[in-house]
């Protein structure tokens, strides 16, 4: 056993210093797509659209006339618009995508005759509860309960690997907890089933309040490629409310500790992920 | 000249060949069980699947011989929504009947116990498969009929374990029937995942369902990926360049990698070794990190396309890949031997949960837990796709069947995978350049791939506008979940399951689907 111990040792630190600092290491991943409107002409968001293989890019129209949906919460990291069009749509490797509010995840560009694409101001649909007093009540810990209500494990891969020495998600005072009479929070992954809904209901009605909820991946915030089945329920929110959401197919861990972070209010949302749309404002498409 | 190819006119069947190393043969819907049992005498039972033809329902069984090269493809057009279960004369045949049956609305007649596998409240009435749901349309929620095994005994009493895991786990339930210290019976509840991605995949362009046989499993996303895309290769007669089918290699090594690193890590924390399950921990994550660092996904996703890879792999990720290998060759050599080295570990291990050959047999097993019941079976070197054959591995097989054997050959593939990672890293494989799109018209083909749980079968069939019509996904926990009940009964205690659930490292989605 001792030898066990030695070799431990001699591994050294090798947790992240993430979030204090940045962890490029940890990043070669993307945790999002961006979608950058100076990039984008009424071609290239036609051809993303016909490419993406979800309900992310969504167009409508044709190249004199059309409206493009960017929503990052069904948007599965396939890499297929970014190889596409890189100049419209970048990866992100910032691991702050976490959102709050369901709206945040999505934009919407438009285009007439004679104009490019511009940014479309967007009311935000709050479908998740957008809390004004933050979970501080939860203090310094935050005891979560796991439910996989139908994901393909890759989240849970991920999740596993947050308890790893790369990771280590107690130093930041969050724990995964058995029992939902002990936890403070739900963390779902995974489109929810229909054989999952009974037991995903039953968790949450154990959690004491107040309880947060967080939706981690695509699969749980819009259904992903699994949208739309006959065994499937689509997305979580419909069923529960949401306090966080964490997009990525899977969220890399990074992205979920800064989501577990954001639901307890010790971190705050990447700004640039979604700029605050201004009515009348949008930017003038250069292509 | 193939041994199926030689069997087949035995027994008054005429094959025609298929794609490359794929004989197809059709039969009458009457003779089709006889038949079927009778090349299984021989052959592995690979799969067996129904599809939905505009002239009916077909079966297809799908057989491999051991030092054969060739697939059979056995299919019958079914007269009716009856046929003579295969399952009294060929046992692996059972799953995939009692999946035919609650999907299709089939009765596989005789078959010895005919209820669901994975549907749990769905409508008597309705197959999922077949029926038809508006948009949006939910089918009410029916009865739950089962059979679950009561035992009897003084002191026995049934626990349930899930579908709600106590961590980061994949939803099942376990019932456990026990007299207190003793593990008497083991009955797993499954499908609580069923998404129904054979169903999704209708009428979906070839891309929209790379993206979901890339989702069937996290941890064996690339090489369910690669099966599929190599099927639509195969169907449309697409040719992939030496330097895209060595990367291809190349990243099935590394998930083969992530995933053993992952499994081991979790036997070791089933016995309490933390030290071992972090070292382990630590490995997969550096081997996702070159994933993430050579395609831009940690787990390869999206850098396959039909004809080769959807972006070469990049510079930088060789580079830190060439860095990282012998780091990881030492530790996992120094770790494997440490690990066999404490008596804790190998004690928990030795007699756990065993398969007894004869009985593992039964059940045509595939991957690491078949190899270690003494099935030396690997489609690798079996049925060779990618850049395989011109590489030297070994395929290790152990015949003791208990949880000890299972850990010892997936120490082995390590060594083996990472051996296969060198040789594909000393032929530098050049860029590929991305494949032109290619026309995809009408026709279908078997695709296949060693998962790290074990082979993995794909068929597809595509329309004439290159559209599915048809994606059956037999990914290899469909049939090692098979015996697993069987192998918890082996006289173990309650406090044995965490590590016999450890060294079967079986997926629920992949079996779930």
């Amino acid at each position: 056993m001792s030898r066990w111990i030695v070799r431990g040792l001699r591994s050294g630190v090798r947790t992240s210093p993430f979030p204090a600092r940045e962890d490029p290491e940890a990043n070669d991943a993307p945790s999002a797509v961006e979608l950058d409107v100076r990039g984008l002409t009424a071609r290239t968001a036609l051809a993303a659209a016909e490419a993406c293989p979800t309900d992310a890019l969504v167009a409508e129209g044709d190249l004199r006339r059309g409206r493009l949906s960017f929503d990052l919460g069904q948007c599965i990291l396939c890499g297929r618009c970014t190889r596409l069009a890189p100049e419209a749509f970048r990866p992100v490797h910032d691991p702050r995508v976490a959102v709050r509010a369901r709206g945040r995840l999505s934009r919407r560009v438009t285009w007439s005759a004679g104009g490019g694409p511009v940014e479309e101001a967007m009311e935000l649909e709050l479908t998740g509860r957008l809390r004004e007093r933050s979970f501080r009540v939860f203090g310094r810990s935050l005891h979560i309960r796991h439910v996989d209500a139908g994901s393909c494990n890759g989240c849970e891969s991920e999740l596993q690997l947050l308890s790893s020495p790369y990771y280590d998600l107690a130093r930041l005072g969050l724990f995964f907890t058995p029992s939902p009479r002990h936890a403070d929070a739900l963390l779902v992954t995974g489109v929810v089933t229909r054989n999952m809904e009974a037991a995903l209901q039953e968790t949450y009605a154990a959690i004491p309040e107040p309880r947060l909820v967080v939706a981690a991946g695509v699969c749980a915030i819009g259904g992903g490629c699994f949208a739309g089945g006959i065994m499937t329920h689509g997305p979580l929110d419909r069923l529960l409310p949401v306090d966080v959401y964490v997009p990525g197919c899977p969220p890399t861990p990074l992205a979920l500790l800064h989501g577990l972070l954001l639901a307890v209010g010790k971190a705050e949302e990447r700004r640039s992920a979604s700029p605050a749309p201004v009515a009348g404002a949008g930017r003038k498409g250069e292509g | 000249m193939s041994r199926l190819a030689e069997l087949a006119p035995a027994l008054g069947l005429t094959p025609e060949a298929g794609p490359p190393g794929e004989l197809r043969a059709i039969c009458a819907s009457a003779s089709f069980t006889d038949l079927a049992a009778r090349i299984a005498v021989d052959a592995h039972l690979s799969d067996l699947f129904a599809s939905v033809n505009p002239e009916g329902i077909v079966l297809t069984a799908v057989f491999s011989l051991a030092g054969d090269p060739d697939w059979l493809l056995l299919s019958t057009l079914l007269s009716g929504d009856r046929f003579p279960s295969l399952t009294p004369r060929v046992h692996a045949a059972s799953w995939y009947e009692r999946e035919i049956a609650e999907m299709y609305g089939l009765v596989p007649e005789h078959h010895p116990a005919p209820v669901r596998l994975r549907l749990h409240d769905w409508p008597e009435g309705m197959p999922p498969m077949r029926c038809r749901l508006a948009p949006g349309e939910r089918a009410p929620r029916g009865e739950r009929p089962e059979v679950v095994p009561e035992v009897r005994g003084q002191g026995v009493f049934q626990l349930p374990l899930g579908p709600v895991r106590s961590g980061p786990q994949e939803a099942a339930e376990f019932l456990f029937n026990s007299g207190g210290e003793d593990l008497v019976a083991v009955w797993p509840r499954l499908g609580y995942k069923l998404r129904l991605v054979e169903r999704l995949a209708e009428g979906r362009p070839v891309e929209a369902v790379l993206a979901l046989a890339e989702r069937l499993a996290g941890t064996s996303t690339f090489s369910n990926g690669l099966a599929f895309v190599q099927a639509v290769e195969r169907a449309a007669a697409v040719e992939v360049p030496p330097a895209a089918r060595l990367a291809r290699t190349l990243l099935n090594e590394l998930e083969r990698l992530h995933h053993h690193f992952g499994a081991v890590g979790r036997v070791a924390d089933a016995t309490g070794l933390l030290v071992a399950a972090a070292q382990y921990a630590m490995l997969k994550e550096e081997v996702l990190r070159t994933c993430a660092a050579l395609t831009g996904h940690r787990y390869s996703r999206g850098i396959l396309a039909p004809g080769g890879l959807a972006a070469p792999l990049a510079a930088e990720g060789m580079a830190e890949l060439a860095g990282r290998l012998p780091d990881w060759r030492r530790r996992a050599a120094g770790l494997g031997a440490l690990l066999e080295d404490t008596a804790t570990f190998m004690d928990r291990l030795e007699g756990t949960a065993v398969l007894e050959p004869g009985y593992a047999a039964q059940h045509d097993l595939v991957g690491p837990i078949g190899r270690s019941t003494g099935v030396d079976r690997d489609v690798r070197r079996d049925h060779p796709y990618a850049a395989y054959a011109e590489l030297a591995f070994e395929v290790p097989t152990d015949a003791r069947g208990d949880a000890e054997a299972r850990v010892r050959v997936l120490l082995a593939e390590i060594g083996q995978s990472l051996g296969i990672v060198q040789q594909a890293l000393d032929r530098a494989p050049a860029p590929s350049a991305v494949p032109p799109d290619a026309p995809l018209g009408a026709g279908s083909a078997l695709g296949w791939a060693e998962a790290p749980g074990g082979e993995t079968l794909h068929f597809i069939e595509l329309d004439a506008g290159g559209r599915v019509r048809r994606w059956r996904a037999r990914p290899p926990a469909c049939v090692n979940w098979h015996p697993y009940a069987h192998a918890c009964a082996s006289g173990n205690n309650l406090t044995d399951y965490p590590v016999i659930e450890a060294s079967f490292a079986l997926s629920h989605a992949e079996l779930d689907r």
